[in-house]
């Protein structure tokens, strides 16, 4: 955590993790939150309705910000001076949902050197080194710590305004995070004194609100009870995430999810690289100069973007300073020639997730484009053109859909009944990335595929990989890359007395639970030939066991050992 | 013949490898004279007769062993004492408890079907979201650590059920384990007639210069998969249980070129 006593609460993560007491008659309505890489929102169920909480600004966005300034860091959610101003001074730390839970070998951090605080790599597999600028001296911190100094500013706001305590939440989470990053939010939540009741993908939190609305219409005998499919695109400022839902009765059932780390973020960054082309040379060093030009150079880029959603052309005119001037006219099409590559890539997942989901697009009743780039023309058009519609679902709010989401979410897990039946909602998840294992040549073997109903678990066969090996490594990784390398690494336990035999002979059984409350364990056990009991004792490990620093332990893992203590997937018979 | 075909099955058993996605179901049985509590999680992809989920380092949590012992003649309601109305008893409709796991109540049941084979899929998502709204843990997350255990049993049966009731293939598997018939996946293939065959489409995906190719196997392989399903109608229906395991080679086969072809579009 690096300096000395902060300014906020600390809470155990022993203290705010496993219990659920319900004690009271009146059980506790866990509010929603959607912490997003660029606003955050915060909603909850008012006893009739979801309801957005406003700060003292009476802003329903709050910029997802933190500002360190002598020793007491602020955030967005109370702070009185703009963000652009604070932006150009280096200490304001920002994006830190796109940052969290990531090693200094991530592209996505790569990317992020040019944000204006620091952000150095020293690409080992650790985590970033990252500081905000505070009286000329770099300070150090870390995605948890800024989230969590947010988190608290957030919970104060609310208790305010709910005038109680306020202990659970159910947050949004990006559909590509990780098991590892999940529990980086969580830790964040805990350091500020929250209770995470539930983690729900953004769209799926999109999807509940559309359960409810649906039910409505029933309700109000506009539509029919029968079953609808829907895609949701959702696209924020730092992750494009994408569900098809089949909703009846209230429920919704994920039929799947895609994501990716591609969001408003990229397109911004893309832009400043055309606006100028050597900026990240001139912006390498960090100085005060340099950290206030970048942050200029953001600022009227992102104003430029926001005015292309509605204009065809923007004129673009700003003074960074060591005369450096950019004027110029940008239209739409630049715009979208320089982001081409980020567009594809948002039609390649609406096509993965519509191929996972078994659904063909005339099957798909409702189209719910939602998040701040939604607003973008280009990605509008071509949400429908894949879809071969010609308007998008209208009943939600862009920017509020994931948070009114949590929001139920929050109530219905609460245990929250409503008279009108408009709590009558469950969503049915599925696993966002295939879960599984290491085997011979850093091939990946998925145990628990993408897109499986849970609660849920699954069992594989594996084999020794040389004659009378004795220890097997089993190494957990979640992702969906062919090499174990493009995956996120969870974990790793080892199972030692195997009996010696040759090799192909212990079968290896490997299986893999996640249960209703999302919590995945991993078990390995042993049999010989001819016996139906375990040779040795079957080994259980909650996932994931990592901590930071994991991009090393891979690396440090096959350099030590090598094939030595390799697995093998067991061939199938003809 | 058969010797002429042996370097096939070298071949064979490198390009027909597989991921055993199938599941299978012998463990149903075995759950009566199991010495372990009967899991919660019927549905894994077994490949080994070593009984993973019987491990007792492991059954502490999840089961409840409860339901072998009981009979269906006056099953009450472990909460509010109610006798339950027929047989069928997940969800206790006068007090809106969820139930302890009873494996006795096979599939059909849980969705309220007649136990054969053509049954109507279209209705099955309906029933499962209606009981998914009874019985799914998220809903219970303020009662008791019992019930909530309960719940995630009864809808991981639940989601099983409907997967493998929905899944033609699937489905024929688990009518036969009703009936008392194993279906060994593992199984050597030794019908010549159908290795060469099966070779031969391999082969064509193999050798498919682009999606229509693929497009096209693909569709003749639906009409096979749908030829074997019928055939395995009638079989069962006769109780032909030879024949019927005979379809269901068949039906394997042809859904994993099926799959080969997926991964390849």
């Amino acid at each position: 955590m690096g300096m000395a006593e902060p300014a906020y609460t600390v809470a155990s993560d022993s203290e705010t993790t496993g219990e659920e007491k319900s004690s009271s008659a009146f059980p506790e309505i866990a509010i929603g939150i959607d912490v997003g890489t660029s606003k955050c929102s915060v909603a909850v169920w008012n006893g009739s309705e979801v309801e957005l909480l406003k700060n003292n600004r009476n802003q329903k966005m709050m910029r997802s910000y933190v500002t360190f300034k002598d020793d007491i860091p602020s955030g967005g959610v109370s702070n009185q001076l703009s963000h652009e101003n604070e932006m150009l001074s280096g200490a304001a730390i920002f994006n830190m949902k796109r940052l969290i839970g990531r090693v200094d070998t991530d592209p996505v951090v790569h990317s992020s050197k040019n944000l204006p605080f620091l952000v150095q790599t020293l690409d080992i597999g650790v985590r970033p080194f990252i500081a905000a600028l505070v009286n000329n001296v770099w300070r150090s911190t870390t995605p948890e710590e800024v989230l969590a100094i947010f988190l608290v500013e957030l919970k104060a706001m609310a208790e305010v305004q709910l005038k109680r305590p306020i202990r659970n939440v159910v947050l949004t989470i990006p559909v590509s995070f990780s098991r590892f990053q999940v529990t980086r939010i969580e830790r964040a939540c805990a350091m500020a004194g929250l209770h995470v009741l539930r983690l729900m993908p953004e769209p799926t939190a999109v999807a509940l609100l559309y359960a409810q609305q649906q039910q409505q219409a029933v309700h109000e005998n506009i539509g029919g009870a029968s079953e609808k499919i829907a895609l949701i695109f959702n696209m924020g400022a730092g992750y494009c995430d994408i569900a098809v839902t089949a909703t009846a009765g209230g429920v919704s059932q994920i039929k799947a999810l895609a994501g990716s780390t591609i969001g408003g973020e990229e397109i911004l960054q893309n832009m400043m690289r055309y606006l100028l082309p050597d900026s990240e040379i001139l912006f390498s060093n960090h100085g005060i100069n340099e950290i206030k030009s970048m942050g200029l150079l953001r600022v009227a880029t992102q104003d430029a973007i926001y005015k292309l959603s509605s204009q065809t052309s923007v004129q673009i005119d700003v003074d960074l300073g060591n005369e450096l001037k950019i004027c110029k006219v940008v239209d739409r099409e630049e715009f979208e020639e320089v982001n081409r590559k980020v567009f594809e890539k948002c039609e390649s997942l609406i096509m993965q997730c519509l191929h996972d989901a078994k659904v063909e697009t005339k099957d798909v009743a409702d189209i719910i484009a939602v998040g701040g780039c939604s607003y973008i023309p280009k990605i509008r058009n071509l949400v429908m053109s894949i879809c071969k519609r010609q308007e998008l679902y209208k009943g939600m709010n862009p920017l509020e859909a994931a948070v009114c989401g949590a929001a139920l979410e929050g109530a219905v897990a609460s245990g929250i009944s409503d008279p009108f039946g408009s709590l009558d909602l469950l969503t049915i998840q599925v696993t966002p990335l295939a879960i599984g294992i290491r085997v011979e040549e850093n091939n990946f073997v998925p145990i628990i595929p993408r897109n499986t109903t849970m609660p849920t678990r699954k069992e594989l066969s594996f084999t020794t990989f040389r004659d009378n090996q004795i220890e097997v490594l089993i190494v957990v990784y979640e992702g969906e890359g062919e090499k174990v390398g493009k995956n996120h690494l969870l974990g790793y336990f080892k199972i030692m007395g195997i009996p010696p035999a040759p090799k192909g002979v212990p079968e290896i059984n490997v299986c893999m639970d996640i249960d209703a409350s999302n919590v995945l364990r991993v078990l390995a056990g042993v049999v010989l030939p001819g016996s139906r009991h375990p040779a040795i004792p079957v080994m259980e490990v909650r996932m994931p066991t990592v901590d930071d620093g994991h991009g090393w332990c891979a690396e440090a893992l096959d350099r030590t050992y090598g094939s030595a203590l390799d697995l093998v997937t067991v061939q199938k018979k003809i | 013949m058969w010797k002429s075909k042996v370097w096939n099955l070298t071949l064979l058993s490198t390009i027909l490898r597989r991921r055993p996605t199938l599941l299978s179901i012998s463990h149903f049985q075995s759950n009566s004279t199991s010495p372990f509590p009967s899991p919660s999680f019927s549905t894994i992809s077994r490949i080994s007769n070593f009984d993973f989920l019987g491990n007792p380092s492991f059954s502490g949590k999840t089961f409840c062993s409860e339901s072998a012992e009981k009979s269906h003649v006056h099953v009450r309601c472990w909460s509010c004492g109610n006798v339950a109305n027929g047989s069928l008893f997940l969800f206790c409709d006068s007090c809106r408890s969820i139930q302890p796991l009873d494996q006795s109540v096979d599939y059909f049941q849980i969705f309220g079907l007649e136990r054969k084979y053509d049954i109507g899929v279209e209705n099955l998502e309906g029933k499962y979201k209606d009981w998914q709204k009874k019985l799914h843990p998220d809903l219970v997350h303020s009662k008791s650590e019992k019930e909530r255990g309960f719940a995630a049993e009864q809808s991981a049966r639940v989601i099983d059920a409907y997967r493998t009731l929905s899944k033609p293939l699937l489905r024929a598997i688990y009518i036969m384990s009703l009936e008392g018939v194993d279906v060994d996946e593992e199984e050597t293939l030794s019908d010549p007639e159908l290795l060469s065959e099966i070779l031969e489409i391999r082969e064509a995906v193999e050798e498919a210069a682009d999606s229509q190719e693929l497009n096209q196997i693909q569709s003749q392989m639906q009409e096979k998969l749908d030829h074997w399903s019928n055939s395995f109608a009638n079989a069962f229906q006769c109780r032909k249980f030879e024949e019927a395991l005979n379809s269901i080679r068949r039906m394997t086969y042809y859904q994993r070129v099926n799959e080969e072809i997926v991964k390849k579009l």
